[in-house]
């Protein structure tokens, strides 16, 4: 339910801005979705993992996160990036991928989280986490032909 | 470097996820708090043809954190409280944690009652450290009366609570009670999971934790009844090297202080009047080895005129205290 209002939200925004997007043509259409991750037990004992649509979570709950991406516009898109801020209370615990490219600056700056070092207290370095991380990024460098689309998938968990 | 797009089938997506579903136990003391809503908006940056880029958001997904219900007691007494047949207002020292993430109320209750020990006590009431000294103050800190004064705690905050019982006067040296106090989240326990509908603090639901929002823990009540045995001898030296008792005679007393039994005895005073006909020998007591002045004052023995005496303090069962002091008969 509360997805259909923000639908409703951005077709409000884009009305509003309509003159500039539609200058610029090749629309990109980004739609974002959170899934939680359900225990549900069987009837014969055995529990399974179902991803259901919450409208609430609770701390420790593991989530999903879908960004869609499509080019519904008549032109190509060229040097295709997709960001994703980690909302306050997340914890980032993967991609699906392995293709994203991790910020543990506030977005400044980005790399291979293994590659990435954060400041100690007594100003050494250590390797950077997934506690550390504050934004994620796909960069993906090839031409969005017209109707192309995709999806990227991470992962994170309820502070 | 060429990046690809992987265009999972949605199972393939699935499968993935779930495999990797191990690494995703977290380790969170409260947590976000109740209410929190968890917003997420991803944006995507692209050239068009003609060279300009272009920056796009998606919709935001708007996710409420609801109330968890955890709670933890503990009891915190460093060992065993020690009481004796008959006595009364035993205090046993516990600690409630609210460990999920909103405001709960709980309510306690003390068992007495527990099977597999050796004794029950009375219960004589549940009280809250209202002034958080973490010591029982009688008529300042409140007494806890169920449904009246359920301590309300903030995430991560935790309340000391005492229970007060009186120890019967049946039980002997070395029994113990079991005393367990419970706390429960007013809103609601059960297994975890277990949601209450629009109940959670911050406007979403609550639901019970992995504590199942109902937890408990035990102090105990020793009976130490410590003992003691005084043992006193005499040793005569006359004034011609034998041991004859004559005027002039000096006889040494020793008196053995033995504790024996369990715990130990407090502020434990030795006095031994000094036997008619005899004169004591001014600064002859000895305490441990150690001589002592006859003045009240800070070491352990004193005379009086009459009597000496000797403040041992606490004396742990097991261990013993001996004196030794002199008279001259006259």
């Amino acid at each position: 339910m509360i997805k259909a209002i923000f639908k409703g939200l951005i077709v409000a925004t884009a009305i509003l801005g309509g003159s500039a997007v539609a200058a610029q043509a090749a629309p990109l259409q980004l739609d974002s979705d959170i899934f939680v991750e359900r225990q549900k037990r069987s009837e014969d004992g055995s529990v399974s993992v179902i991803l259901a649509e919450p409208k609430t979570v609770v701390p420790g709950d593991s989530l999903v996160f879908v960004v869609k991406y499509k080019n519904v516009g008549a032109e190509a898109a060229s040097d295709f990036a997709v960001t994703n801020p980690m909302p306050k209370a997340v914890r980032y615990a993967g991609s699906a991928d392995g293709l994203e490219l991790a910020s543990v600056d506030g977005g400044k700056t980005y790399g291979f989280l293994s590659a990435l070092k954060v400041k100690n207290a007594d100003g050494t370095d250590r390797a950077a986490s997934y506690a550390d991380v504050t934004h994620i990024k796909w960069n993906l460098k090839q031409i969005l032909a017209p109707g192309q689309g995709g999806k990227l998938v991470f992962r994170g968990v309820v502070k | 470097m060429g990046w690809r797009i992987r265009r999972l089938p949605k199972a393939a997506v699935l499968g993935a996820l779930l495999a990797s579903a191990s690494f995703a136990s977290p380790a969170f003391a409260a947590g976000t708090p109740a209410g929190t809503d968890i917003t997420n908006v991803a944006t995507a940056s692209y050239e068009t043809p003609g060279g300009s880029t272009i920056d796009v958001d998606s919709n935001p997904v708007v996710i409420k954190v609801d109330e968890l219900l955890d709670v933890v007691v503990d009891n915190t007494d460093p060992g065993d409280v020690a009481t004796q047949p008959g006595d009364t207002g035993e205090v046993l020292t516990f600690q409630v944690t609210n460990s999920g993430n909103g405001n709960e109320a709980f309510t306690l209750d003390a068992d007495v009652a527990v099977t597999g020990d050796d004794f029950d006590p009375t219960l004589v009431q549940i009280v809250l450290d209202t002034n958080d000294n973490g010591v029982y103050d009688p008529g300042v800190d409140d007494v806890y009366v169920a449904g009246t004064n359920d301590p309300a705690l903030d995430p991560d905050e935790s309340i000391t609570v005492f229970v007060i019982v009186d120890t019967p006067t049946g039980p002997t040296d070395g029994d113990r009670a079991e005393v367990s106090l419970s706390a429960v989240a007013v809103t609601g326990s059960g297994a975890p999971g277990t949601s209450f509908n629009g109940q959670g603090d911050g406007g979403g639901d609550a639901v019970v934790g992995t504590t199942g929002a109902d937890d408990d823990d035990s102090g105990f009540l020793a009976i130490q009844a410590a003992i003691l045995d005084l043992i006193k001898s005499a040793t005569v030296l006359d004034p011609f090297g034998g041991s004859t008792a004559v005027p002039g005679s000096v006889i040494t007393y020793q008196i053995v202080a033995n504790v024996t039994g369990t715990g130990s005895l407090t502020n434990l005073v030795v006095s031994d009047p000094v036997p008619a006909d005899t004169a004591y020998v001014p600064a002859s007591i000895v305490f441990e080895g150690t001589g002592q002045t006859d003045a009240t004052d800070t070491d352990e023995g004193s005379f009086d005129g009459t009597q000496i005496s000797v403040d041992m303090g606490t004396v742990t069962s097991g261990e013993s205290r001996t004196i030794t002091f002199q008279v001259t008969i006259q």
